[in-house]
Order: structure tokens, then C-alpha cells, then sequence
């Protein structure tokens, strides 16, 4: 009767052709571009850089591949990792569809954090872009919470108290770019709102990495609780879940993800939404397949989308949350229709 | 003994819904509770669930307060099956119970042969083993509260509470789960509207009225005239059947 599938595949199978999966989808990134690199010169470059062999490569070539191309896809895997992962915790735990990452405030406090910085200089030069992001990510939280919390904390209630959040940044953020901004910097703000991976480098991996993969060891260890949140918030306390503990920690976890993920690349919309969706049809609703399952496919759709939005269009990068809305908007469209016919 | 209360209060923004309640359940026996909508069933129920926590006054399990135990020891021995829980998440029958042995497991404990045949048991026992891999959506509201009290015997537990477990089915479904509710070995706990069921099911009753305990008994005891009168504020005469001498609550007009 059970209709995903991968459900019942081996295990060790598909975790081996995901994670190929990635590592193709990387390298192909790494590929790609306005100069095509063929596949062996970006395997010799990562073993140079890596593995010491001494491999002789075009100079230009192996920095482009290396300090350029790696760093930007592996980030973006990072990313659509942790926006998808952050995407299944917060629909299983608020019981809502709808949810995802930006639904607690998240990226309208980070844009405002954002334009702060930008545009109206708070800082003075000290603060840097993502920092600023981080900083407002942080308070959208904290204010969101606060309400949610003022209002009961029901699940309902978190909801509401994001989309209130959400839109008092949003109309910040408008305020500082309607009032304060010339036309250059509005068309920054717009790109970066849109998700840009451009100014990407070895840094933002060491930070983009860690946290990807702490928030998946973490949501891991709460996979069996989130389960338990099938019949709410009661039933999973009936079953010996400490539900307080959990949603505070599982809150915290995607909220520091998600903040962490919008300060480096901005806000890209839809990963968190669309894949979990996408990756239940696959694999069902239990969590602990359901988590890794998010984490590879989410990585690999935001790097693939990466690359559609360095190609689509020649001479010019599109914002690559521009792809993956494009192209993750019909792909839900397609779920939902084919999740009906499977009933 | 099992769980007791005493002297248990809670309310809701000043509004008591339980109001100094002593109640003792019986060990082995099934226990109905009965009263209004509002009369305070529901909320004593979560009360001796643990999902809520008292105002006042102390509920004991084994003669230690429940407040003191974790979270996952209480719910390996009391069991409780939600009014109308539902999902959206597209899982089957077995999925559901296999849910039911999440206090029995660890974060990082695999999924064992004690596990596999708790919920084997548990499928059994609700007479579900062989509709274990339909889903949860295509059930009908008799498959739904069967799966839901499978899960809740999937925890092993002693105790079982369950809040009225017949809601919104029909009079065939209502008498299958409160004869299998009869028949585990378990203490219960069940929120009852219908005296009649009441009577034909529970051992003892006990009766609420706003938020206070009327009366406990047998249904002999209980279900008087004076009782139905004074808590649902209904006139009823009671009767023995003369098939098969149990009690039957008619219900006077005007």
C-alpha cells in the first residue's frame, strides 16, 4: 500500500548514490561556467590542494576551480542542506505544511540586518554584511519567540507570531531602502535578498560546513521525538517526549542554522519548503530517513541551481533563489499532483 | 495501588475546571468517567496524563508523585489515547504503533525483537495484524481509534487512560472498543458520554460536575436518578434489563 519509492531500497544504496550524487553535482560545479574546466583538471586540483600529489595544472585554471568554483558549491551544498533539514524539523514540529525556514521571521531580520549595514553604514565599516544579516536573524527570533511565547506557544501561535515578525522587518527593510538608498545600492539589496553566492570564499565554508553538519547530527538525535510530534504536541508527550525540551532545542537549532546560512549567501526561498515535501514523497515520513534524505537532496538542488543560474543566462549571474523558485515552484506543483493520484 | 489523586485542582484563567478531586482507580478494573461537556473529564484525564501539571493537590502513581518521575518512566506505564487525534503524515497502521515504543527506546538504540513484537502484540490485540500496512487516511474512525490504542499498548503500559474513545462512531464500533478496552489486561481509565455504555462497560464510575467529584461507586451507586438529575440536570429513570439484569438509564421528557 505504501507508495514511496524508496522506502523499502537498501539502506547502504542509497546513502552510497547520494552521496555520489553530491560529489558528481559538485564537481560538475566546479566544471561549469563561463570557462568550461574538464572534470580531471578539477580531480587533480582537489588532490593538489588535498592530498598532496604534485599534479602540473594551468595556474589560472586550478585558482579558479579551487579558491573560486569548490568553495561556491560547497556552500551552496551546505546551504540547500541546512535550509531543507531546518525545512523537515519545523514542518514536523509546528504540524503545518506550510512551514519552513523563514517562516520564524529569519530572513526579513536578516534583511533588514542587512540594509542596516549597507545602506545606512551601522557599523561603520566594522560590521560586515553577513554579520549584520546575522545580527537581525537573531532578533527576529528573539521578538518572534517573545510573542509566541506572550501568545500561549501553541503551534498556532508560533505561526502567527512569525508572519507578524516577518512583516514588521520587511516593512523596516523597505523603509531604510525607500527612504534612505540611490538606485545602485536598491539593485544590491534586491540581488542579495534574492540569495547570492557570488562573494563566496574558503571562510564561509569553514563556517557554512560545521553548522550544516552539527544541525544534522542534532536534528538526528531527535529524529524518534519528531516522530512522536505525528499526533501533536499532547500525543508526543504521552509517548515520553519532554516536548518543551524539544522544541526549544529543535527551535534554537534552525534558527541558528537558517541565520547562520542567510548571513553568508542571503535569503533563498523555497529549498526549505519544497524539499522536504519532495523528499517525503521518496522516503516516507520516518524521520531518521527522512533527515539525511533532506540534507543531500536539498544540498544538491541548491548547487545545481547554482550552476542553471551562472549558465541560464550568458554574460550574467541571476540570484540564484530566482532558480530555484523557477524551477522549484512547477517541481511542487508536480508533487502535489502526483501525492493526489497516490492516494 | 495505581493512580490516585488528591485533592487535585487546575483551571484555565481563574476558571477552575478541576476542583478538588480524590479519586482512586482500582487496579486491574476499568474506570468511567462521566458528567457533562465542561464537567471537567477531559481535563482530569490530562491531569493524570501528565500533560498538564496540577495547580494544587497531588496525583500519585504507586504512591509517588507523578511530577516526579521523567517523562519517559511515566510513559512507560501510563498510556493515554487522545479524543480525535489525527495526521496529515501519510504513515500506515504500523507506523503508528511502532510510535508507541518511543519511551522504550533510546536516541541511538536500534529497533529491536522486544519492539517488533510489542507492536505485533499490540496489532493484535485491537485485531488490526491484518490491515497493519494500510494507511492512516484511508481508515475508517473505528480502524483509527483501534491503531491509536494499539499504539498506546505498543508503551507496555499498566495504566491506560483514554478520553472518550467512542466519539463520532457508530453504535457497532462504540460496543467492539469498549469490549476490547474491557478485556486488556490493564487498568483503564475512560471518559465517557453514554450512561448506558457506561454501565454495560465500567467496573466503577465516577461522576463530575463542574469540576468536582459528585460520587464514585459501582454503577449501581452512581447511576440513580438523584445522580443524573443533580449532574446532567436530566430526569432518568434506571432499570434493570430483564434479558440480562444490567442496568439501562432511560431518559423522561417534559
Amino acid at each position: 500500500m505504501t507508495s514511496w519509492p524508496l522506502a523499502s531500497a537498501r539502506p547502504i544504496l542509497v546513502v552510497t548514490l547520494a552521496l555520489a550524487g553530491l560529489v558528481l553535482s559538485i564537481a560538475l560545479a566546479a566544471s561549469i561556467g563561463e570557462m568550461t574546466i574538464p572534470l580531471d583538471v578539477i580531480a587533480k586540483t582537489v588532490g593538489n590542494r588535498l592530498f598532496g600529489t604534485t599534479h602540473t595544472l594551468n595556474r589560472i585554471q586550478e585558482g579558479v576551480v579551487w579558491d573560486y568554483r569548490l568553495s561556491r558549491a560547497v556552500v551552496a551544498a551546505c546551504c540547500g542542506g541546512a535550509l531543507a533539514v531546518s525545512g523537515v524539523i519545523l514542518q514536523a514540529l509546528l504540524r503545518n505544511p506550510l512551514a519552513e525556514p523563514y517562516v520564524l521571521g529569519i530572513s526579513a531580520g536578516a534583511s533588514t540586518g542587512a540594509v542596516l549595514v549597507m545602506i545606512v553604514g551601522v557599523g561603520g565599516g566594522a560590521v560586515t554584511l553577513s554579520g549584520g544579516a546575522f545580527a537581525g536573524a537573531l532578533a527576529a527570533i528573539g521578538l518572534v519567540g517573545l510573542l509566541a511565547l506572550g501568545s500561549g506557544g501553541g503551534s498556532d501561535r508560533v505561526l502567527l507570531a512569525g508572519v507578524a515578525g516577518s512583516q514588521l522587518f520587511n516593512a523596516m527593510t523597505s523603509f531604510i531602502v525607500a527612504t534612505a538608498a540611490n538606485a545602485e545600492q536598491a539593485r544590491g539589496v534586491l540581488f542579495w535578498l534574492l540569495g547570492n553566492l557570488g562573494g563566496v570564499r574558503w571562510p564561509d565554508v569553514w563556517l557554512a560546513l560545521p553548522v550544516a553538519l552539527i544541525g544534522f547530527v542534532v536534528a538526528m538525535l531527535h529524529a524518534r521525538a519528531l516522530d512522536a510530534f505525528a499526533f501533536g504536541a499532547d500525543a508526543a508527550a504521552a509517548m515520553g517526549v519532554s516536548v518543551t525540551r524539544v522544541r526549544v532545542v529543535l527551535f534554537a537549532l534552525t534558527a541558528a542554522m537558517t541565520a547562520a546560512m542567510v548571513g553568508i549567501v542571503g535569503s533563498i526561498g523555497f529549498v526549505g519548503l519544497v524539499i522536504p515535501h519532495a523528499v517525503r514523497f521518496l522516503v516516507g515520513h520516518r524521520h531518521a530517513r527522512l533527515l539525511p534524505a533532506a540534507l543531500v537532496v536539498g544540498a544538491v538542488f541548491l548547487v545545481l541551481a547554482d550552476i542553471l543560474s551562472r549558465v541560464l543566462v550568458a554574460q550574467q549571474v541571476l540570484p540564484v533563489g530566482v532558480v530555484t523558485a523557477l524551477f522549484g515552484a512547477p517541481a511542487f506543483a508536480l508533487i502535489l499532483f502526483r501525492a493526489r493520484h497516490a492516494r | 495501588m495505581t493512580l490516585a489523586t488528591q485533592d487535585v485542582r487546575w483551571g484555565v484563567g481563574g476558571l477552575p475546571l478541576v476542583d478538588g478531586v480524590t479519586l482512586a482507580v482500582e487496579p486491574g478494573r476499568t474506570l468511567g468517567l462521566i458528567g457533562p461537556n465542561g464537567s471537567g473529564k477531559s481535563s482530569l484525564l490530562r491531569l493524570m496524563a501528565r500533560l498538564r501539571r496540577v495547580s494544587s493537590g497531588v496525583i500519585t502513581l504507586e504512591d509517588r508523585d507523578i511530577a516526579s518521575l521523567s517523562r519517559r518512566t511515566f510513559a512507560r506505564r501510563v498510556a493515554f489515547v487522545e479524543q480525535q487525534a489525527t495526521t496529515d503524515a501519510a504513515l500506515t497502521v504500523q507506523d503508528v504503533v511502532r510510535l508507541g515504543r518511543t519511551p522504550h527506546r533510546g536516541a541511538l538504540s536500534p529497533w529491536n525483537a522486544a519492539d517488533a513484537a510489542a507492536v505485533d502484540t499490540a496489532l493484535a490485540q485491537v485485531g488490526m495484524a491484518d490491515r497493519r500496512d494500510r494507511l492512516w487516511h484511508s481508515l475508517s474512525g473505528g480502524e483509527r481509534q483501534r491503531a491509536l490504542i494499539a499504539r498506546a499498548l505498543a508503551q507496555c503500559p499498566s495504566e491506560l487512560l483514554l478520553d472518550e474513545p467512542t466519539n463520532h462512531l457508530d453504535i457497532r464500533h462504540q460496543l467492539e472498543i469498549l469490549a476490547l478496552v474491557q478485556r486488556l489486561p490493564v487498568t483503564s481509565v475512560v471518559a465517557l458520554h453514554d450512561l448506558n455504555l457506561a454501565a454495560l462497560f465500567c467496573d466503577r464510575l465516577a461522576a463530575l460536575h463542574q469540576g468536582r467529584l459528585v460520587c464514585v461507586g459501582t454503577p449501581e451507586e452512581v447511576l440513580t436518578p438523584e445522580v443524573i438529575f443533580h449532574v446532567f440536570g436530566v430526569r432518568a429513570s434506571v432499570e434493570r434489563s430483564p434479558r440480562d439484569g444490567r442496568l439501562q438509564v432511560h431518559f423522561l421528557l417534559g
